[in-house]
């Protein structure tokens, strides 16, 4: 991949624990980071802390009861008092539980006071659906973090990313939303070792050069997409796969060149389609590059209903190869 | 272990009458500029809401009294008695009231007040009621990781007793022993309903038992016995015996908002009202309290006229302190 060539050696690790060791290695350096949430002193729930406790004691790895607008206003103050925590919030629905502390509290704090002051916290949201979680343990929520400003929002597709955003995100002076994708949890993939490895926030990054039009996509719709644009290339079509890694703030910069130089775009992602991430996308390229467009912007999304909890009820809610496939096509042969 | 006594001087360290003196002129002004706010809500076209805390400035003022420069305060936003109690001037509160870049947060913080400054760990205000638990929970945290002997305090009203966070914050604090205050302002009210309408119980304090932390009841209109219980729980807290839930029972003398026409109060209600100023005034030299008195009208007088002249923020307010750089 482009941007993880690097001198740096590489391992081949989980993407969890690629997060996790971009954590031990920043708090190894940094006193004032901590994590904190349900079962991260025991490894966490999908394992991503692993080994933390172990080294950094119960001071700095601390499990919580379930409580998580207590998990997110106790991340705000103590970022407000000068420290950098990390929660683990179990799941991305978690996040309407503390709506008020993340959308409010970490968004707005410094916004609302009038304060050019570092905020460093980090808020982990595993997102997507992992075969039957059921409607309240399988959303992508990532699209709130764009509606709420003064907020980041990340989510990484491998396991260098995984590693890579963490890094940045720990260093970063404004509260992310840091989105790890579920199905993605225990993929393995080429990590560079050392603390130094950072994927910077707002940077996409191109997957596939391609010539015939552009895919936009994020997180687990990656790899589908890529698969996909295999496919068409069999049929002459040459799609470019951007991989967005942040939605905020968002590569605009890239996404235009590319749109300017095939002509056509198409947006995938897990998430739900009405008022999800593509929808905006397609709107800000439609209202920059409209001139520079063959066809209309479509998009590849999430089906608008709760998530069922039947694995192959679930599979029709989500997009599939054939279907970005299909969507290709029409984008690119009308 | 709840010991309750309204009323009652709950023991503890008693205020020197320095600290009497300035208790009075930091309640002066506050109740100079509660004249003042009432006057220009009046008299003026105003953003938001001005929530009066005249009658009930004793709470902030004898709590704030008790902390530390460094101790972390997040307040909630009736009246301005907390924020001037732990040292901020008239200036940059009164700059925020109306909307101008004087104010503590360049003038963003207007209607309800969101005033700041960390330099004195005054930390700022959520306005979605019962933010506090946490935030301050968070930055107790943020203490005791680093080792320091602060403590933070949560001010609350009543009504915001009842929030998902008060309990979720307090069941992590006593369990790990923060260095954390619950401080409760009961003024009986939250908006036009009784707070005897809709609790179990009529002292919050009585929650604390569910949490075994000490639960006190203290007489809020008296700064001095609030001085006292609170500086008896920071001590507790700094000596790392964790939380403790002070209950003010307070008076709200106006409406919930300036303007409210309280049709739901009783005509008679203020016979049973106790001027706090007036509770403090008579324990120091009358000549001295009346000079204090005096000064505090003065310098909010003229810290008013300075914010009235001054324009308003410039358009490209509006885009900053987003981000941080
Ligand atoms: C979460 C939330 N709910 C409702 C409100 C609207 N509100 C503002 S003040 C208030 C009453 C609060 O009562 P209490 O906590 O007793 O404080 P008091 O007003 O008596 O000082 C209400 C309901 C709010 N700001 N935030
Ligand atoms: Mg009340």
């Amino acid at each position: 991949m482009a941007d993880t060539q690097t001198m740096a050696d590489t391992q081949s690790i989980t993407y969890n624990a690629a997060m996790g060791q971009a954590l031990v290695e920043a708090m190894r350096e940094d006193d004032s980071i901590f994590v904190l949430g349900q079962g991260v002193a025991t490894g966490g729930w999908f394992g991503a802390e692993k080994g933390l406790a172990d080294e950094f004691g119960t001071d700095r790895v601390i499990d919580s009861n379930i409580s998580e607008a207590f998990e997110a206003g106790l991340a705000a103050g103590a970022a407000i008092a000068g420290m950098k925590p990390v929660i683990n919030m179990g799941f991305g629905d978690f996040a309407l539980i503390a709506g008020d502390e993340i959308f409010h509290k970490l968004a707005k704090w410094r916004y609302m006071h009038g304060l050019n002051v570092p905020m460093t916290a980090v808020i982990i949201f595993p997102i997507g659906t992992m075969n039957g979680a059921g409607p309240e343990h399988s959303s992508c929520t990532e699209v709130l973090g764009m509606h709420f400003p003064g907020l980041k929002v990340v989510v990484p597709s491998t396991a260098a990313d995984a590693k890579g955003l963490m890094c940045a995100a720990l260093r970063e002076p404004n509260p992310v939303l840091f989105h790890s994708v579920n199905t993605l949890s225990f993929q393995r993939g080429d990590v560079p070792t050392g603390s130094d490895h950072f994927v910077p926030i707002g940077k996409a990054c191109v997957r596939r050069p391609g010539s015939s039009a552009t895919l936009l996509t994020y997180g687990s719709m990656v790899e589908p997409s890529l698969q996909a644009a295999g496919q068409l290339a069999g049929e002459g079509i040459d799609l470019e796969v951007i991989d967005l890694r942040s939605l905020v703030p968002i590569d605009w910069p890239l996404i235009l060149d590319s749109v300017r130089r095939t002509n056509r775009a198409m947006v995938v992602h897990e998430a739900m389609k009405t008022a999800g991430p593509g929808a905006e996308i397609a709107a800000h390229i439609q209202e920059q590059a409209f001139f520079d467009l063959e066809s209309p912007v479509l998009r590849v999304a999430g089906k608008d209903v709760p998530l069922p909890q039947h694995g192959a009820l679930e599979a029709l809610c989500i997009p599939s190869v054939a279907e970005i496939v299909a969507a290709g096509r029409q984008l690119c042969l009308g | 272990m709840n010991d309750q006594h309204p009323g009652k001087n709950p023991g503890g360290p008693a205020p020197d009458s320095d600290l009497l003196k300035r208790m009075y002129q930091r309640m002066a002004l506050t109740r100079a500029i509660e004249q003042c706010m009432a006057q220009h809500v009046r008299n003026n076209r105003f953003s938001g809401w001005w929530h009066p805390g005249e009658g009930q400035e004793a709470a902030g003022i004898g709590a704030s009294a008790a902390m530390r420069r460094d101790d972390y305060l997040f307040y909630q936003g009736r009246g301005c008695s907390w924020a001037i109690g732990k040292g901020m001037a008239p200036g940059p509160i009164l700059g925020d009231l109306l909307g101008k870049p004087s104010g503590s947060t360049g003038g963003k913080g207007g209607g309800v007040p969101h005033w700041v400054d960390y330099a004195i760990g005054v930390m700022g205000e959520g306005a979605t009621l019962g933010s506090v638990y946490p935030l301050a929970a968070g930055a107790a945290l943020a203490a005791k990781q680093r080792g320091t002997d602060q403590v933070a305090l949560a001010n609350f009203g009543d009504g915001t007793a009842a929030r998902g966070t008060f309990h979720e914050t307090l069941v992590h604090a006593a369990a790990w022993k923060l260095p954390l205050i619950y401080f409760c302002e009961n003024n009986e009210w939250l908006v036009g309903t009784p707070l005897k309408q809709v609790s179990p119980t009529e002292n919050i304090a009585d929650y604390a038992a569910g949490y075994h932390i000490p639960g006190v009841v203290v007489d809020g209109q008296d700064a001095q016995a609030v001085y006292t219980a609170t500086a008896e729980a920071i001590e507790r807290a700094r000596a790392g015996e964790g939380p403790t839930l002070i209950e003010a029972k307070v008076f709200r003398k106006h409406g919930h908002y300036a303007g409210d026409p309280q049709h739901y109060r009783a005509p008679d209600y203020l016979d049973a009202y106790r001027d706090p100023l007036a509770l403090l005034a008579a324990r120091l030299d009358e000549d001295e309290a009346s000079a204090l008195w005096a000064q505090a009208e003065a310098e909010v007088a003229s810290a008013y006229q300075a914010a009235m002249a001054e324009d308003d923020p410039a358009p490209d307010t509006i885009f900053k302190d987003l981000y941080y750089g």
